[in-house]
Order: C-alpha cells, then sequence, then structure tokens
C-alpha cells in the first residue's frame, strides 16, 4: 500500500481518480493547488506524487526542489494535457518522473503506481559468464567456448596457449568446472619453485627427505585427484626436471620426493604457457616428448585485441564488480567503451581490468562519471592516445598536432617520411613543429 | 496563423481537454462497478457526469468556433 498525494485542480477528476486509487489499495490526498501540496508534504511522508503540471498557483514542476530536499523524496509522475509538454518537462526534471497524458486510464494509473521505486543502483544490464567465468560473446570465445565443453567431456591433458593476461588460468578453472570431476582443482606455478622445490610442490615428499622437510607433504599430483591439476608457467619449468615428470604423466604414479612408495595418481592436467607453439618448438624449453603428453589438447586463446567486441562487455563487468566492492555507482559513458575498444590492450585482459580499476578509483566516488586518464600508460607498448581522434568539439589544430606526431612516432622521427606520409611538404611539417614549440630555432 | 491565435486556440484546446479526461476517469468508473468492483450506484452518477462533460465539451467547442471565427477575413 502507497500514501499518495494527488495534485489536481480540477475536482471531479481528482474525486474519480481517488475511488480509482483506493479500489487499487492506497491511500490518497488531494491537493487542488500548489499551496495545498506544500501544506500536505510537511504533515505527511508520501511514497507518490500524481502532479498536474498546470496548477492555478504555477506549475507542477516548482514542487521538484521541495521534492528533493525531503527525507524521503517520492516518486513523481506528472500528469499533463498535452504530449508535447512531455518532452519540455523530461529535459527539465530528468529520467526519474513518470509521466501521464490526459485522458488518462486506470490502467495508466495502476502502472505508474505499481512501479517499484528506483533502486539506487540501476540494475545492471545482464552479462554472461559461461562457465560461470569467462566474458565475451565474440566468435573466437564463442568458439573457445566449444572446444571447453568438448573437451571438458574427456580426460585429455589440455596446454593453454596466449599472451599475458588473456585468461588461461580463467579457462583452466571453467575446463575443470565444467567437467564436473569429482576432485579438486589445484593450481601451482611451475615457474615459482626452485630447482630443490619444484619436485617437492609436484610430487611431495617424505619426512626428513632434504634439509627443512619437517613433515610428510602430498604434491599437487596427489592432492589434485579425481580433479584437475593446473600447472601455469610449464614452459618454466626447470629442464632437468621434466624427465620426472615425463614419468609421472606415462606411468600415472608418483614416488615422492625422498619416498619410494608408489602412489598412483589420477587427475587432468592444464598446462599454460605465453610462449607460442613456434617458440616451444624452436627454444627447447619444454622436451618434446613432455609437450606431446601435455599438449593432447592445446587450445591457443587469441589475445584480446582479436576479440574487440568483448571489451565493452568485459569493462562493464569489472566496473561493476568495482561498485559492488566499494559502493560507487560508476557507468561508462558510450564514448568511453568506444576507447576502450579502440585501444589494443597488449596486456590483454589483465590490463584492461587494472586500467578499469585504477580509472575508479581516481574519479570522484560520489558521481557515476569515471575519469579516464588521457593516455593508456602500458610497459607493453607506446602509449596510445584514449582521445579518440574523433570528437565533437575538438579543435582542427589538435587534431592535427595529434595526427602529426602520431605519423612522426610511426616513421621513428623521420620527418621527410612523415611529410610524405600526411601529404604535406617537408617546409609545412617543420612551419607546424615550430609552431607547437616542439622545434629549435636551428633545425 | 498568427501567434496570438494560435495561444487563443491553446487555451480552448485545454478547455476541451478537461471534460475528455473527466469522461475517461468516469468510464473507468463504469467499468469498475460493472465488475462488481465498485456499488452500482456509482456507475449511474458517473454515467451522468459524463453526459454532462460531454456537454461541456461540445460547449467549448461551439464557443471556439465562434470565437474564432469572427476573426476570419473575407
Ligand atoms: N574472458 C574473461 N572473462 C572475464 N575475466 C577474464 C577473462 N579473461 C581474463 N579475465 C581476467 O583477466 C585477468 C587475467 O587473466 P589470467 O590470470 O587468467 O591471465 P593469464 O593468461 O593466466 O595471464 P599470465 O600469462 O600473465 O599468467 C584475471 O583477473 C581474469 O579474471
Ligand atoms: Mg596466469
Amino acid at each position: 500500500m502507497l500514501t499518495v498525494l494527488l495534485v489536481d485542480d480540477d475536482a471531479e477528476f481528482t474525486e474519480v481518480a481517488c475511488t480509482i486509487i483506493e479500489f487499487l489499495g492506497h491511500d490518497v490526498l488531494t491537493a487542488a493547488t500548489l499551496a495545498e501540496a506544500r501544506d500536505w508534504l510537511e504533515k505527511e511522508t508520501f511514497d507518490h506524487v500524481l502532479l498536474d503540471f498546470m496548477l492555478p498557483d504555477g506549475s507542477g514542476a516548482h514542487l521538484f526542489n521541495e521534492l528533493d530536499a525531503l527525507p524521503k523524496r517520492p516518486r513523481v509522475t506528472l500528469i499533463t494535457g498535452h504530449p508535447s509538454v512531455k518532452s519540455v518537462i523530461k529535459g527539465l526534471c530528468g529520467p526519474t518522473v513518470d509521466y501521464l497524458v490526459k485522458p488518462i486510464q486506470r490502467e495508466e494509473i495502476e502502472a505508474v503506481l505499481s512501479k517499484k521505486t528506483k533502486p539506487k543502483a540501476p540494475a545492471e544490464e545482464k552479462i554472461e559468464k559461461h562457465f560461470d567465468l569467462l566474458i565475451g560473446e565474440s566468435p573466437v570465445m564463442k568458439e573457445l567456448y566449444k572446444l571447453i565443453s568438448r573437451v571438458s567431456k574427456t580426460s585429455a591433458n589440455v596446454m593453454l596457449l596466449g599472451e599475458s593476461g588473456v585468461g588461461k588460468e580463467v579457462v583452466a578453472a571453467a575446463i575443470h568446472h565444467a567437467s564436473e570431476s569429482e576432485g579438486p582443482y589445484i593450481a601451482t606455478n611451475c615457474g615459482a619453485f626452485s630447482k630443490e622445490l619444484i619436485g617437492s610442490e609436484l610430487f611431495g615428499h617424505e619426512k626428513g627427505a632434504f634439509t627443512g622437510a619437517v613433515g610428510r607433504k602430498e604434491g599437487v599430483f596427489e592432492q589434485a585427484e579425481g580433479g584437475t591439476l593446473f600447472l601455469d608457467e610449464i614452459t618454466e619449468m626447470p629442464i632437468d626436471m621434466q624427465p620426472n615428470l615425463l614419468r609421472v604423466l606415462e606411468n600415472k604414479v608418483v614416488i615422492r620426493v625422498g619416498g619410494t612408495k608408489t602412489i598412483p595418481v589420477n587427475c587432468r592436467v592444464v598446462s599454460a604457457t605465453n610462449r607460442t607453439m613456434e617458440e616451444i618448438a624452436q627454444s627447447k624449453v619444454l622436451r618434446e616428448d613432455i609437450y606431446f603428453r601435455l599438449a593432447v589438447f592445446p587450445i591457443t586463446i587469441p589475445p584480446l585485441r582479436d576479440r574487440k567486441e568483448d571489451i565493452p562487455l568485459l569493462a562493464k563487468t569489472f566496473i561493476a564488480e568495482f561498485n559492488k566492492e566499494n559502493g560507487s555507482n560508476f557507468k561508462w559513458e558510450e564514448s568511453q567503451l568506444d576507447t576502450l575498444q579502440a585501444y589494443d590492450w597488449p596486456g590483454n585482459v589483465r590490463e584492461l581490468r587494472h586500467f578499469v580499476h585504477r580509472a575508479a578509483i581516481m574519479s570522484d566516488p560520489e558521481k557515476s562519471e569515471i575519469e579516464l586518464p588521457k593516455t593508456i600508460e602500458s610497459p607493453f607498448a607506446q602509449k596510445q592516445s584514449t582521445t579518440p581522434a574523433l570528437q565533437a568539439g575538438r579543435t582542427i589544430e589538435d587534431v592535427e598536432k595529434e595526427l602529426i606526431y602520431a605519423t612522426l612516432e610511426k616513421v621513428n622521427g623521420n620527418k621527410t617520411t612523415a611529410a610524405e606520409m600526411l601529404g604535406i611538404s617537408t617546409k609545412t611539417l617543420y612551419n607546424r613543429l615550430h609552431a607547437y614549440g616542439d622545434l629549435s630555432k636551428e633545425e | 496563423m498568427t501567434s496570438e491565435e494560435f495561444a487563443r486556440l491553446s487555451v480552448f484546446v485545454h478547455d476541451a481537454r478537461k471534460p475528455l479526461n473527466r469522461i475517461s476517469m468516469q468510464a473507468e468508473l463504469v467499468k469498475m462497478a460493472l465488475n462488481g468492483e465498485v456499488p452500482p450506484e456509482k456507475a449511474l452518477a458517473a454515467l451522468d457526469k459524463i453526459i454532462s462533460s460531454a456537454k461541456d465539451c461540445s460547449h467549448t467547442l461551439s464557443v471556439m468556433t465562434t470565437e474564432l471565427g469572427e476573426n476570419v477575413s473575407e
């Protein structure tokens, strides 16, 4: 039940409208003028105000500031006589106001009154997470999802290839998730252990196997029994440890360091590397026999620049995550999403995620707009401007300057080549650069 | 039409819309009475009001044609 204030100067209309609103199960009070409405607002708390736009002592819009100042702002529905007024007030009052255009029908009253009070954070569009983890609807990602569900039905070992930050770890978890295996998901990083310790990490050790081995320890192969073992940075594994790994993969048993007993193991191994297949083949970081054991089913995860249409989805998800953690209410502008989409993200999804979080941290937490830094600084790439070249309101000089610098960068500062590419004379280019204050007199 | 004429026309339209709005509301009430949602006597009263609003509206339109018609130049 709501408490409704109906402000309209037509007594006959308000009488019938009240009968209807009461029938709908609400309490309703009426006011015929702005003054009467103000009186009620002082005495009562309302959930909803139905407000005629044209009142004898002024426009209903005059009440807006007062309504805003109330401790509990009621929802407002403006009643107007003419549809054209609607668009005018819409600009005036913003999107939080509903409208009814006379003549009014019961269903319309019912509809505006039954509308839920606007939740603080606008309901976000639902972005699907494939396997509960992966975001992206680009064709290449869809292809990847197909591979994941296929391989997860088998027990084959999978090797994930892809640049840093493309999501190898998430894909590994997705494979585990999709395989619905009984056992756990255990992850370890082969590059993070010294030669001495990697054996113990993978295969476990017996008490006193080496200095520091105080107790017995299960290795990750044992821990992942019946589940998935994720071996990250597999190509960083010391080459002389690889025969031991090969033995485990072939015989499906481990012997703990310092032990003698063979322990059967049974898990799917998903491994990952930043290196490309060619690199692996040429660089000998991985023994060929191991490669074929681990990469029964190799999957290459495409870099983000090859699935740019996923960037807005990812950016929205990351900002929603941030909002949830921080109670903020940031929202992307379409143009900002365009900017993010134009960038190449050499550090892939991880870089995008960090960038989004950084931008959110730097923005005013009281506002919903996100301040993007002027440039995206990446250790992976030269600075790329986030200012789209074609943006309304930028001066031609600005755009021209940017184009000139971008061209110079491309040709490593060779002014003759740059001028040629720009279709201007070298002299003109020099003049411009002088004008920007970027050339000393002698040059 | 001059803008002054248009302003006067708008006033008439506004006045004519008022009874239309009443009619529409009263008609809703009649519907509710037929559904047994409000007592039937309400329907009768509502129908009387509909008739009188229809007359109001018609009257407004006549006044409008007369007044605006006076300015028609030959
Ligand atoms: N498709 C995706 N949907 C949602 N989040 C993703 C996706 N891909 C990657 N991420 C997120 O991006 C970040 C980097 O992903 P991840 O750690 O899996 O990359 P990686 O390929 O393992 O990188 P590295 O080679 O540097 O270890 C993580 O925070 C991850 O959650
Ligand atoms: Mg990783």
